[in-house]
């Protein structure tokens, strides 16, 4: 699957996710399967409600495990709960949203630094890192602007110097290029991968791009709740 | 996360809606000042109520009088002495003594003749005259029979004497002497009219009986203060080092009633407890050792409890208002929360904790309570400062001391931090939602 080092491996088994609805429950997730190796590349696709988002939610430690077994790495998600999911949100995943999640009271490096800052990295130090971050996704002379003074596509590079901050060995992207245009979207995607090789972490990415998912080596299809064949 | 970071965090967040933290702080300083406002009136009314009642001397002052306690007036505020009796320095040493005496002032008085010009010319141009009536009784226009009453001026503060005009004379002065509104009255004139007297030349002769002829010591002296003084009786106010000279001149005479000079040593003194509370044993004491006292003490506490009930009711008007404004800080953050849910979900996702958000939010709410609790304060302490012009102006006009608002640091200090921590407190709700939005909120749509 064309690993890289410093990437961990995924394995999922029977994972299955609900959430209440009016009628009872609604499961999302239906014993999802799935095997990542460590430093792998894999786009999931999927028609909306499929479960694509709530699969990254599971795996990037924003929901608790309901069914099934999960780990990521050396880290078994089941029992995980409250501050040890944010421990593990914060020393191990990197999140990259579709509508970038960018703070925007705080500048491009300070949104940066939040990451650092959350994992109590020290002042001088996390300023050194957002700097280089900045500088990896070419966005070093925009450092003070504040996310409204930036494009899209500039905003997403600035959310993935952000998620790269406490070097996570797992990067998480939900629709990456969802708010994008195509050459913004191309863009990214070749800035994701190319960092991914660089920092040497697992990379996920939800698309409904097929033009997108089709780059990765390994691509997951899901459909209301299933592993598609 | 470090302290510093979330109050970093937390201002940044502040400062992201300023409309919105504006209104809100405004909300809070207006309650904040309503709340300084009031105290800084009711404690400045209070000093000034009970500076009226001790007649500008301390709370716990004594009056001692040169006499022995009438039994039937023990325990009374305004003792009627007994039987007149010397008060020499041996008694005020044993007054001295006693375990909660802080201070003891003697005072001096003598007889004086004084000798004005008819009539006399006041340096605003007009003049003044003695009334008739006191011509009548006491003497020819343009003389007259006073008390001369001597203190140590350097421990005025000590002293019921609340100065109406001018300025006190100054201490070891034998030329500078100040006058009391029964002064003023000889002339005719009311409290309001203080300011007119001073720098009025006066001729003040100590007299001597000869036997059949009595022969003055004259001394010019100016007015330079008018005062209302409750120390002892006298319409004229000197230096100790000015009155007791005068004194031993006349006592060197032969005896004659005509004088009126009070064989005792001291004309009176005025004894400072160490508190209100250790006045009533320090009565017992003085007593104890032959002397009538007087002290306002009674009608002091008495009205004492009258204004912390006005303190309390005013103090709680001021909380309400505070407490309507936190109010206004739950609704802002709530708000805050609503809006900010993905916000939320992305500090989560990207590593915040629970406690860190609830710490987020909770500073947010500290920093619009201390921005509003200090503006308002201050402006608290102008609006008071404000009422004190008007007042004083109303106070001035009537011939009495005016007010100095004053807010006390703690007062200050509590307003600022109080009205802090009751945004904490409005601040809990919102804050503990948000701490427990689900981090998943990062990727809902």
């Amino acid at each position: 699957m064309g690993g890289v080092e410093g990437g961990v491996a995924i394995s999922v088994r029977g994972l299955t996710h609900r959430y209440p609805a009016p009628e009872g429950t609604l499961a999302v997730l239906e014993g999802v399967d799935l095997d990542v190796p460590a430093g792998g590349y894999v786009t999931v696709t999927g028609p909306s409600g499929a479960g694509k988002s709530t699969l990254l939610s599971v795996l990037g430690g924003l929901e608790v495990l309901q069914e099934g077994t999960a780990s990521v790495g050396d880290v078994d998600l089941a029992g995980l709960a409250g501050d040890q999911l944010a421990a593990y949100r914060r020393t191990t995943v990197g999140f990259v949203f579709q509508h970038f999640g960018l703070l925007e009271a705080l500048t491009a490096a300070e949104n940066v630094e939040l990451a650092a800052v959350l994992a109590g990295v020290a002042p001088g130090a996390r300023r050194r890192r957002a700097a280089e971050l900045l500088d990896a996704v070419g966005l070093a002379d925009r450092a003070r602007h504040q996310p409204l003074q930036l494009s899209g596509g500039e905003r997403q590079r600035v959310a993935i110097a952000r998620a790269l901050a406490n070097r996570p060995r797992l990067l998480l992207a939900d629709e990456p290029t969802g708010n994008l245009d195509e050459a913004s979207a191309d863009a990214v995607i070749s800035l994701l991968e190319q960092l991914r090789q660089e920092h040497g972490c697992t990379l996920l990415v939800v698309t409904h791009n097929r033009a997108l998912a089709a780059r990765a080596p390994v691509r997951i299809q899901l459909d209301a709740g299933h592993r598609a064949a | 996360m470090s302290w510093r970071d979330v109050v970093v965090l937390a201002s940044r967040g502040v400062a992201r809606r300023p409309g919105r933290a504006a209104l809100t702080v405004l909300a809070v300083a207006l309650a904040a000042a309503l709340f300084s406002a009031l105290l800084t009136i009711s404690r400045t009314a209070q000093v000034r109520v009970l500076d009226q009642l001790a007649d500008g001397g301390p709370l716990a002052g004594i009056e001692v009088a040169p006499a022995a306690p009438d039994p039937t007036q023990v325990d009374q505020d305004d003792a009627q002495p007994g039987e007149p009796r010397d008060l020499d320095d041996a008694a005020l040493a044993d007054i001295a003594a006693l375990p909660d005496v802080r201070a003891v002032i003697p005072l001096v008085s003598t007889r004086v003749v004084v000798a004005v010009p008819d009539p006399v010319e006041l340096d605003d141009g007009t003049t003044v005259t003695t009334q008739p009536r006191y011509d009548r009784d006491r003497g020819p226009r343009g003389v007259l029979f006073e008390t001369m009453v001597g203190a140590d001026v350097r421990r005025a503060d000590d002293l019921p004497i609340s100065v109406l005009a001018g300025r006190l004379p100054a201490p070891g002065s034998a030329t500078e002497v100040a006058v009391t509104t029964t002064w003023l009255a000889r002339f005719g004139l009311e409290r309001t009219d203080a300011a007119r007297m001073l720098g009025v030349e006066l001729e003040v002769g100590a007299p001597r009986s000869f036997g059949d002829s009595i022969r003055n010591r004259w001394t010019r002296m100016e007015i330079v203060g008018v005062v209302a003084q409750q120390a002892t009786s006298g319409a004229l106010l000197a230096p100790l080092e000015a009155v007791r000279p005068a004194r031993a001149w006349s006592l060197a005479g032969a005896p004659d009633q005509r004088l009126d000079i009070p064989s005792s040593p001291y004309s009176g003194a005025f004894v400072v407890a160490r508190g209100l509370d250790r006045v009533a044993a320090t009565r017992n004491g003085i007593q104890d050792i032959g002397y009538s006292t007087s002290a306002p003490e009674n009608l002091i506490a008495s009205v004492q409890r009258y204004l912390r009930v006005v303190e309390i009711v005013l103090a709680g008007i001021g909380l309400i208002a505070l407490a309507i404004a936190t109010l206004g800080i739950t609704n802002a953050l709530l708000a805050a929360v609503r809006e900010r849910r993905r916000e939320i979900g992305v500090l989560k996702a990207i590593g915040a904790r629970d406690r860190d958000v609830l710490r987020l939010f909770l500073v947010e709410a500290g920093v619009l309570g201390l921005l509003g609790g200090l503006i308002g304060t201050l402006g608290g302490l102008g609006l008071a400062s404000l009422v004190g012009v008007v007042v004083n102006g109303y106070l001035r006009s009537q011939g009495l001391v005016g007010v100095r608002p004053e807010l006390p640091l703690a007062i200050a200090v509590a307003g600022v931090a109080g009205a802090g921590l009751l945004a904490v407190l409005a601040g809990a709700i919102p804050a503990r939602r948000a701490a427990r939005l689900p981090a998943r909120e990062a990727v809902e749509a």
